[in-house]
């Protein structure tokens, strides 16, 4: 290429600025939607067991756990599902590139695992100061994974949201990436591949190692640890499919 | 100067080949048309112009680099296609509030008026729009963004006759102001064709045409008359497309020049359109290549 039919448009024309902000805040274009659906969700579940266990009399002997935290956790589940199968056509659609939508989604993902991590870390602080909530009810607290340490509460709540949230952004990939069958493909890979680990436990006898494990794993490595190591995985893997996804 | 050049870009899906070592060069600060039939090879050529496709072999530059995952290009590139997705629970304005944070020469104030003039209100949802009014999102979008290179891919779909006017006069309107590189792929020639200055004709993956508009208008004719006259004058030209009526004959030759001084053999000479032209040749390479095949 001669240099008189060089284009100097790239030269003369201003380029995009703060590019992974700019990419990370098409996720949050509707703030009471993303951010506050999954609250208005868990806050319904809440008041329900709150109305609920308010009514039933006390008993001393009868633990009162509920499992609404997890409504929260699928929620973000769904929703990085949605961060690629539709925002990363739009942002692609809007000259973003695949590496600064990765960027910017992964600025999204921290920020929401660790913001609701710690409000969620407040709220359980909230439940055991109120001796649940004046009637004894755990909600927000799950009970082996209760830390006395509140950072290690914190990071309990907020590994897995980002174990979550990237498995969902790979899954999104692999749908954006081989379509509706490569899709059916990986679920059934993923049966397959665990039937098979059940059926080599059963018959290896070692049900029992695997109930050890489960017991004997401190629950800051079983839910913090682990996932943390899956959340890196997930998210390595979710960004080397999307360098060939298209729209 | 080049905005756009490709060299021998061939695009294969298995052994289906959508682009067949297509080579053409965009001019810069021009409106170019991107025209061709349904599945040509018009979308292909646009979306591994803007990286979000990938060709099989030959060479791609935009502004002079690469275009994939190139963020350096892709800041000055805005690609509005027919059949652009929106996030659901996208309203209008978080369309264009996402433009404008990612267009570095996005102008609020013109994406107002647009908005306006297109009767569309900001807080509707983009999922409940009609197939025009997604259409004008996709409008406004492309025009307020002022990328220095801008696609339309069929920008127009259910867009009625009086919006997509208002379309035509703003995007020339704004061209003047802001000159830039258009590119607009359209099947809708005839409306386009005071618009556009370069013509590119993509037929099954290959490039039929690239050629400037004047000069394309000038290159054919069509010529009416009794029918001895007329295959005397066609003699020697390329014959794009014949009908014959009773004794008379109309023919639309490419190469030939009006002669006025024939009109006294009963010749009649008529400008040849663009939409006209772009039908005729391409129906002319599909006969040609039936006959090849034979």
């Amino acid at each position: 290429m001669t240099t008189a039919t060089a284009s100097d448009v790239l030269a003369t024309t201003p380029a995009r600025r703060r590019r992974h902000l700019a990419s990370a805040r098409i996720h949050l274009v509707n703030l009471p939607l993303s951010l506050g659906m999954p609250w208005l969700i868990l806050g319904s579940a809440f008041v329900v067991n709150l109305i609920i266990f308010g009514m039933i009399p006390m008993d001393p002997g009868d633990a009162r756990t509920t499992g609404g935290i997890m409504s929260i956790y699928i929620f973000a589940l769904i929703a990085h599902i949605l961060s690629v199968t539709q925002t990363f056509p739009f942002a692609l659609g809007l000259s973003v590139t695949r590496r600064d939508f990765f960027a910017g989604l992964s600025l999204v993902i921290a920020a929401e695992a660790g913001l609701q991590g710690l409000v969620l870390t407040v709220l359980r602080a909230i439940e055991s100061a109120t001796n649940g909530w004046g009637i004894d009810m755990t909600f927000f607290g799950v009970p082996v994974l209760v830390q006395e340490n509140w950072f290690l509460q914190w990071v309990l709540y907020t590994v897995p949201f980002l174990a979550l949230s990237y498995l969902a952004v790979l899954a999104g990939t692999v749908y954006k990436r081989f379509g509706q069958a490569g899709m059916w493909l990986a679920i059934i890979g993923v049966v397959l591949v665990g039937g098979a680990a059940a059926v080599l436990l059963t018959w290896s006898q070692s049900w029992g190692a695997v109930g050890r494990f489960l017991v004997e794993t401190p629950p800051l490595a079983l839910v913090a640890g682990y996932p943390a190591i899956l959340a890196v995985l997930f998210a390595g893997l979710g960004r080397l499919l999307l360098r060939r996804a298209t729209p | 100067m080049t905005a756009v050049r490709m060299r021998g870009v061939t695009k294969r899906y298995g052994d289906f080949t959508a682009l067949d070592a297509v080579s053409l060069e965009l001019r810069e600060n021009t409106i170019h048309g991107l025209l061709g039939r349904n599945g040509a090879g018009k979308t292909t050529i646009m979306q591994i112009l803007t990286g979000q496709n990938f060709e099989t072999a030959g060479r791609v530059e935009v502004f002079g680099h690469h275009p994939y995952e190139n963020s350096r290009v892709l800041d000055r590139v805005c690609f509005i296609r027919e059949a652009q997705k929106y996030p659901d629970g996208y309203r209008v304005r978080d369309a264009l509030n996402a433009a404008a944070l990612l267009f570095p020469s996005w102008d609020a104030g013109f994406a107002a008026e647009l908005v306006g003039d297109f009767a569309l209100r900001e807080r509707q949802q983009i999922k409940k729009l009609s197939r025009g009014q997604l259409s004008a999102v996709g409008v406004i979008i492309g025009l307020a963004s002022r990328a220095p290179l801008t696609f339309f891919d069929e920008p127009y779909l259910g867009l009625d006759a009086v919006a997509r006017q208002l379309f035509y006069d703003r995007l020339l309107a704004d061209y003047a102001e802001h000159p830039r590189t258009v590119v607009l792929s359209t099947h809708l020639i005839d409306e386009v064709s005071d618009l556009i200055e370069h013509v590119v004709l993509i037929d099954e993956g290959r490039v039929l045409i690239d050629e400037d508009a004047d000069v394309l208008r000038g290159r054919a004719v069509t010529v009416t008359g009794p029918t001895a006259a007329v295959e005397a004058f066609a003699e020697g030209h390329t014959e794009l497309y014949r009908e014959e009526l009773g004794g008379f004959l109309r023919v639309t030759l490419a190469g030939a020049r009006p002669e006025p001084r024939l009109r006294s053999e009963g010749l009649e000479f008529e400008p040849v359109s663009l939409q006209q032209l772009v039908v005729r040749t391409t129906q002319h390479t599909l006969d040609d290549r039936k006959v090849a095949s034979r």
